[in-house]
C-alpha cells in the first residue's frame, strides 16, 4: 500500500509540477500570476478533442496541431489582453488574466457545451508495465514521469544557456535594462506566453485523460498547481517540480489517513512552509532597495 | 419642462398600477389555456441537467394533442436560470407576475428551488415536482409544494437492502459527496445495515470538486470491500471509477439515481459504467410499456434531436401528477379545486414510482427501481419499485 500511495502521489504529483512549471515561466519574465492558465488548457484539450471525435483523425495528428493552437492561443492573449495595458501594475495585469479566464470558460461553453466528456488520450490507465519486478505502472503514469523530466531538463537547460532563455531571464530582474541591452522585450514576452501555453496544455491533457473533460475541469488542479509552484518557489523551474510532487504526496498520505482532510491538508502545509520561507522551498529571496 | 415630467409620471404610474392589478388578477388559466412554468439550466455549468425541463415539454404536447385538458390547452414556459439560484429568482418572478402561471412544475436545483420555495408559497402558486430530493421542500409540510422525487435516505435505505440481500455483500463501503445529498443517502443506508447488525468497512466523504481519488480508492482496496456504494456527481464517480481501475481495485459499485443516466455515464467513463447499479425514479427508457412506447413515439416527432435518457423522462415523471390532478378536476378549474384533487391522489403511477399525497404528506414516493447498465450503456432492470419500509415519515 505503501509504494501504491508514493507511485500516486508521485504521478499526480508530477503532474501539477508539469502546470505550476507552465504558471513558474511567465511568471520568471513578467511578474504576472496568469490566472487564465487553466482555461488556456482546458481549450487546447478542447481543440484536440474535437480533432479526435469530431473529426477522426489519430492523436499523433492531433497532438502537434494543439500544440501549434496553444503557442498562437498563448501568444494571441498576450498581444490582444496584456500588451494593450498602459502602465499596467501586477494587480492590473492579473486582473487581465482573469478577465481572459472568464472569456475562455465562456467560449468553451458556448463551443462544446457543458456536458461532461471522455477524452481519449494516447497513454491508457489501464495499460501496465512492469517496471521492477512487483512494481507495474501504467501508461499514462510513467508518460507523466518521463514527460516531466524532459521538459524540466529542456526548460533548465533553456534558461541556463540559450540566449532566449538568458534574454527571459533578464528581461525579468530588468525590463527596462533589457530594453537597453537591445532585448526585443515585447517579443520574448509574446514567446514566453506560447510555451507556457504548450506546456499546459500538456499537463491538462495529461488531466483530462484521468477525470473528464469539460469547460470547468482545469479549476481545482490550477489552484494545487499554483499552490506547488509557490511551495517549490516560483522563480524556480526545478523548485516547481519537487513543489508540485512534495504535494502530491502529502496529499495522498494525508487523504489516505483522514480523507475528509485531503482537500485543505496541502495548503496548511504551504502555508506553514511559506510562513518559513515566504519564496518558496528553493528560490531565491530577493530584496528590493527603495 | 415640468409638464413632460409631469405626464411621464402619470403614464408611469398608470402603467405600473395596471401591470400589478393585471398580475394579481391573473389565475394562470382562462377557458382556452392553462399555464405552467420550469426553470432549468439550458446554459452554464450544470446544462445537462436542462433537459428535465424539455422532458416535461414531451408531456405537454402529447396532452395537447389528445385535445388538452378538458379543452384547456397547456401553454408551457422554461426559463434558463443557469443553475444560479438568483437567476431562478429572477425568472420566477418574472413568470408569476408578468406571464401570470398556475403552477410550476419540476425546477432543477435544491438551492434554485429553496431560493423560490417561500415566494412561490406567499403568492398561492402550485408547485409540483421539483427536481430535487430537499427534505426542507416537504418536512414540514408545505401547502402548495408538491414532491415526486424519493428522498436519498429512502433510496440509501433501499439500496443497502439490496447489496446485504440479493448481492449478498459483508463487506459494504460508502463513498459521499460531503453535503446533504451524500449524507441523507449514508443515514438512510446506515440505518438499514443497522437493521442487519452490520457497519461500513468504510465510509469515506468527498468533496465536489476534487480532482484526485487516488488516496480514497486506495482506502477502499485496503479496507476489503467487494461493494461501494456511492452517492456523489457525475465527475466524481468518473474519476473515482478510472482511478479504481488503476489501482486494481475492482469493487460493485452501486449508484443512486443521479447517476442514472447511462448514456452520459458510459460515454464520460469510457465504458467503465458498464455493470455499475443505479437506483432510478423512472421506468428504464428503453422499457417496452405501453406509456413508455407512446412517449418514445411522441419524442420522435416532437424532439427528434433530444437524447432519449433519464434525465429527459424525469421531466414527464415529474409533470405527470399535475397534469392527473388538472384532469380529476373537470371543467371548473380554480386552485382550491386543483389543491384538493393533489392532497387526495393516491398511488398514481404512470412511467415513474407511484405517487401518493395527502393534507399532511407531500412527500410522494418512498420507492425506486433497481437497474444496472449493461453493455453499450444499454438498461438492465433487476429490482421493480421498491419501497423504504423503514421510512419514518411516513407514519408521521
Amino acid at each position: 500500500m505503501f509504494e501504491m500511495l508514493l507511485i500516486e502521489g508521485l504521478a499526480i504529483g508530477a503532474c501539477y509540477g508539469l502546470f505550476g512549471v507552465a504558471v513558474a515561466i511567465i511568471y520568471k519574465t513578467s511578474d504576472v500570476i496568469n490566472f487564465a492558465q487553466g482555461e488556456m488548457g482546458m481549450v487546447a484539450t478542447f481543440v484536440a478533442y474535437h480533432i479526435m471525435v469530431i473529426y477522426g483523425f489519430p492523436f499523433w495528428i492531433a497532438f502537434p496541431a494543439t500544440m501549434i493552437f496553444a503557442l498562437l492561443l498563448g501568444m494571441a492573449i498576450e498581444f490582444c489582453f496584456l500588451r494593450p495595458a498602459k502602465n499596467p501594475t501586477v494587480l492590473g495585469l492579473l486582473i487581465i488574466t482573469l478577465g481572459a479566464e472568464m472569456l475562455l470558460m465562456g467560449a468553451a461553453g458556448w463551443k462544446w457545451g457543458a456536458e461532461q466528456k471522455d477524452f481519449p488520450f494516447l497513454l491508457s490507465i489501464h495499460k501496465k508495465y512492469e517496471i521492477f519486478p512487483g512494481l507495474a505502472l501504467n501508461e499514462w503514469t510513467i508518460g507523466v514521469f518521463i514527460l516531466s523530466i524532459v521538459i524540466m531538463t529542456l526548460l533548465f537547460l533553456f534558461f541556463r544557456y540559450s540566449r532566449l532563455g538568458i534574454a527571459m531571464r533578464a528581461t525579468q530582474q530588468n525590463t527596462n535594462a533589457a530594453k537597453i541591452m537591445g532585448i526585443k522585450v515585447e517579443r520574448v514576452f509574446s514567446i514566453t506566453w506560447g510555451i507556457s501555453s504548450m506546456i499546459g496544455a500538456i499537463a491538462a491533457m495529461f488531466f483530462a485523460a484521468r477525470s473528464v473533460l469539460d469547460p470547468n475541469f482545469m479549476m481545482e488542479p490550477f489552484m494545487r498547481a499554483f499552490a506547488a509552484a509557490v511551495l517549490g518557489g516560483l522563480t524556480s523551474i526545478p523548485g516547481v517540480v519537487i513543489g508540485g510532487l512534495f504535494l502530491g504526496i502529502i496529499e495522498n498520505f494525508f487523504g489516505y489517513a483522514w480523507p475528509e482532510w485531503k482537500p485543505i491538508v496541502a495548503f496548511v502545509v504551504i502555508i506553514l512552509i511559506i510562513t518559513i520561507r515566504p519564496s518558496g522551498l528553493f528560490s531565491k529571496h530577493y530584496v528590493k532597495k527603495v | 419642462m415640468k409638464k413632460v415630467v409631469f405626464a411621464f409620471m402619470i403614464v408611469f404610474t398608470f402603467l405600473a398600477v395596471s401591470t400589478f392589478a393585471n398580475a394579481a388578477a391573473r389565475p394562470g388559466y382562462d377557458d382556452k389555456e392553462i399555464r405552467i412554468g420550469q426553470w432549468g439550466p439550458q446554459t452554464g455549468p450544470a446544462a445537462p441537467w436542462g433537459s428535465v425541463a424539455r422532458g416535461s415539454a414531451l408531456l405537454f404536447n402529447v396532452v395537447n394533442e389528445q385535445g388538452g385538458i378538458h379543452g384547456r390547452k397547456i401553454k408551457y414556459f422554461i426559463r434558463d436560470d443557469q443553475y444560479n439560484p438568483a437567476q431562478t429568482k429572477a425568472v420566477v418572478k418574472e413568470l408569476v407576475e408578468r406571464v401570470g402561471v398556475f403552477a410550476f412544475v419540476g425546477g432543477v436545483g435544491g438551492a434554485c428551488g429553496l431560493a423560490v420555495m417561500d415566494y412561490l408559497a406567499e403568492n398561492k402558486i402550485i408547485w409540483v415536482g421539483p427536481s430535487a430530493a430537499i427534505t426542507d421542500f416537504v418536512f414540514p409540510v408545505k401547502p402548495y409544494l408538491f414532491a415526486v422525487y424519493p428522498l436519498y435516505e429512502d433510496e440509501g435505505s433501499i439500496l443497502a437492502k439490496y447489496v446485504v440481500e440479493k448481492l449478498k455483500s459483508k463487506k459494504i463501503a460508502f463513498f459521499y459527496q460531503n453535503d446533504a445529498y451524500g449524507k441523507d443517502g449514508l443515514k438512510g443506508a446506515k440505518k438499514r445495515l443497522a437493521t442487519y447488525k452490520m457497519k461500513f468497512v468504510e465510509e469515506i466523504p468527498v468533496e465536489p470538486g476534487e480532482k484526485d481519488l487516488s488516496s480514497q480508492m486506495l482506502k477502499f482496496k485496503k479496507s476489503g470491500a467487494d461493494v461501494v456504494m456511492m452517492f456523489v456527481n457525475p465527475t466524481i464517480a468518473t474519476i473515482a471509477l478510472k482511478t479504481s481501475a488503476t489501482v486494481d481495485f475492482k469493487p460493485q459499485w452501486v449508484s443512486s439515481n443521479t447517476l442514472s443516466d447511462y448514456g452520459l455515464m458510459f460515454k464520460i467513463t469510457g465504458g467503465l459504467w458498464e455493470g455499475v447499479i443505479t437506483g432510478a425514479f423512472g421506468m428504464t427508457p428503453t422499457a417496452d410499456h405501453p406509456l413508455m412506447n407512446m412517449y418514445r413515439e411522441a419524442g420522435k416527432k416532437y424532439a427528434p434531436e433530444e437524447r432519449w435518457g433519464t434525465f429527459y423522462l424525469a421531466g414527464v415523471v415529474f409533470a405527470d401528477p399535475l397534469v392527473e390532478a388538472l384532469k380529476r378536476v373537470g371543467p371548473k378549474l380554480t386552485r382550491d379545486a386543483a389543491l384538493r384533487e393533489l392532497n387526495s391522489l393516491t398511488n398514481h403511477q404512470t412511467i415513474g414510482p407511484k405517487i401518493t399525497w395527502t393534507p399532511k404528506i407531500h412527500q410522494g414516493t418512498d420507492s425506486i427501481q433497481i437497474q444496472k447498465c449493461g453493455p453499450n450503456a444499454s438498461y438492465i432492470l433487476l429490482q421493480d419499485w421498491t419501497p423504504n419500509e423503514l421510512a419514518t415519515w411516513k407514519k408521521k
